[in-house]
């Protein structure tokens, strides 16, 4: 039951990253970018790259992780966001994202192999560790930092107001000087370098992956949606809720059922709190 | 003087497609067509979801894949007529568009896709959580059509009349009323609602529509298949109809089938394209979104007014003589 607790947990904690990554790319753009998960699953294969077959020292190839995320997510700025945001059409970056993802998803596919290969220990420590094992605590520890990090750059620093101000009316920003554009395009950078660390140190717990991506989508969705969309809090309760009640479920059900679980929870939740658990109600259009 | 040009071209392409047995060749090619129409099927009810309504269903895998295990399980192992399968597989699969469109359809555009992607995925899960029913991860056989459709040909020829009748349907929802409020739900639903369209139920109603096609669709993939698996309905098959509607043009049937037809073959044709799979449909999406995000016809269409002019002048020129007899009407009447 213990061990069931900590493993949602840790999965929730991966899930609650990509939620935060979703809210970075979000808060600028006000797109749900299907690539998210897809960030992630390329910081974690990247990392057991760089490590397993280049011999990278692990800060480097962490390093190395976060600029292959940071440059996918200025790639899906440029190629999929810049040119489809200035068509008024509404839904346009879902078919954008879509298709990128799936480029990518693909892509890697080709290159790394489509079954999963072990991520190499990060820190040195024995098998027998247990539940006190690296797997479970690195992925826990990381999405609590981001989140902390986020909440701090965006109160204490220049840019993190920019952020919040273009996320409360881009166009009002705009007409107040901030060049929205290119803040747009450092959101994603910085929801890039997010996503590759979280992928890098849920390595262990994922496998480096090629098809982690769309779960990952789907459940970082799932999250963000139950806590709120734009809350970081939410987005943290909302992982490990999400996290915690599939593996609960698995240990008394059996993993078949997991995603129809999970769902059930996001059903639920959009049922009885259309906003999420943290999320501020929308105005309707009229 | 349009329309016996359009009527001309409708009985070109059906002799073409009635008579394709004779001047396909080979059995694959024959195969390959009937796997086209049975797509079709599916895509042209999906169509009015995506393509006139503007929902972005991207799972309709899973709906494909509720039909033909209905179908191998009730003509399979229960013996039931294929013909009531296929009917059952049908009615079944709007009952499972109707479940998962109620609460779905209420939600935005993102939301709804992953839902859509969501359920997709549950198929899959529950199809191999379920092994006594669906055989997991082994699979199931499917039964064959009865005897006059039993040939390739004559299973052609069916799957070929059930496509035509989708387009049928499809067409006549599109062009009247009905297609009117589904694109003015896809354009704006606040002003659609405003001038008194039934939103909700609008979209409710194509997507049980569509997820009856499936069905149908699903059950006749099956047969072509002959055995099915779990791994049969990936999502990215899912994704693949999803494609082929918004490459043809959102609001269009022809582009869609046309868009089915290129992209079904082309990998086929085409030996390198297929190794490239998903990266392919992904490219050629992206394309389409970035370059004309009214899809493939648009082009076509742009290309035909280029080459054909417009004949009628713009120039206003007075028609004295009616002019003239007009006022004398008038007089006389006086």
């Amino acid at each position: 039951m213990l061990v069931a607790l900590i493993t949602g947990l840790a999965t929730g904690a991966l899930y609650a990253a990509a939620a935060l990554t979703y809210n970075v790319m979000f808060s600028t753009s006000k797109v749900l970018s299907v690539t998210t998960g897809h960030i992630s699953m390329l910081g974690g294969i990247f990392g057991a790259w760089f490590i397993s077959t280049l011999g990278w020292p692990i800060p480097i190839a962490l390093l190395g992780s976060m600029v292959v995320g940071a440059a996918f997510g200025f790639l899906t700025d440029l190629i999929a966001i810049r040119r489809v945001l200035a068509r008024s059409d509404e839904h346009l970056w879902l078919l954008s994202t879509l298709a990128l993802a799936t480029m990518v998803q693909q892509a890697t596919g080709l290159w790394w192999g489509t079954e999963p290969k072990p991520f190499p220990r990060l820190i040195p420590q024995d098998f027998s560790a247990g539940l006190a094992d690296q797997k479970y605590w690195l992925p826990i520890a990381i999405a609590i930092l981001l989140a902390v990090a986020l909440e701090l750059f965006y109160r204490r620093t220049l840019y993190g107001k920019l952020f919040v101000a273009m996320s409360e009316d881009a166009f009002a920003a705009r007409a107040r000087g901030i060049p929205t554009g290119r803040i747009r395009a450092m959101s994603y950078v910085i929801a890039g370098a997010m996503g590759g660390l979280a992928g890098f140190a849920a390595g262990q717990l994922t496998f480096a992956y090629f098809a982690l991506g769309l779960t990952l989508t789907l459940n970082g969705f799932i999250a963000l949606a139950v806590g709120g969309l734009g809350s970081n809090v939410g987005a943290l309760v909302g992982g490990a809720a999400l996290g915690i009640l599939s593996a609960v479920a698995t240990y008394f059900v059996g993993g078949e059922y997991q995603q129809t679980i999970s769902v059930g929870l996001l059903m639920i939740v959009l049922l009885l709190r259309p906003a999420g658990l943290f999320g501020s109600q929308t105005v309707r259009p009229v | 003087m349009k329309l016996p040009n359009r009527t001309f071209a409708l009985f070109i392409v059906t002799a073409a497609l009635a008579t394709l047995p004779w001047w396909a060749g080979d059995l694959y090619k024959l195969h390959l067509a009937a796997l086209i129409c049975a797509y079709w099927v599916l895509i042209g009810g999906l169509n009015l979801v995506v393509g006139y309504s503007g929902q972005l269903s991207i799972g309709h895998v899973g709906l494909l894949a509720i039909g033909a295990y209905c179908f191998a399980i009730l003509a399979g192992t229960h013996d039931v007529h294929p013909a009531f399968a296929i009917a059952a597989s049908g009615a079944l699969c709007a009952l499972c568009g109707l479940l998962l469109g109620l609460p779905s359809l209420r939600l935005p555009g993102f939301y709804f896709a992953m839902a859509t992607l969501a359920f997709a995925l549950i198929v899959t899960e529950i199809t191999l959580a379920q092994g006594n029913l669906t055989g997991g991860g082994v699979g199931l056989s499917v039964p064959g059509f009865p005897p006059p459709f039993d040939t390739p040909r004559g299973s052609y020829w069916l799957i070929l009349t059930l496509a035509a009748l989708v387009t049928w349907l499809s067409w006549n929802v599109a062009r009247h009323t009905w297609g009117r409020a589904l694109v003015a739900v896809r354009d704006s639903a606040v002003t659609a609602q405003a001038v008194g369209v039934p939103v909700f139920r609008a979209k409710l109603t194509v997507f049980v529509f569509s997820g009856f096609t499936a069905g149908v669709a699903g059950a006749l993939f099956a047969v072509l298949q002959s055995y099915i698996t779990p791994d049969t309905f990936v999502f990215d098959l899912g994704l693949f109809f999803f494609v082929c509607i918004i490459i043809g043009g959102r609001g269009h049937i022809l582009g869609p089938a046309v868009g089915t037809i290129v992209l079904t073959a082309l990998p086929e044709m085409v030996a390198p394209l297929a190794k490239l799979g998903n990266f392919f449909y992904g490219l050629l999406l992206l394309a389409v979104v970035l370059l004309v995000p009214e899809g493939i016809g648009r082009v076509f269409e742009l290309l035909l007014q280029r080459l054909r002019p417009r004949r009628e002048s713009h120039v206003v020129k007075p028609d004295l003589d009616r002019l003239a007899k007009a006022i004398e009407h008038g007089r006389s009447a006086r």
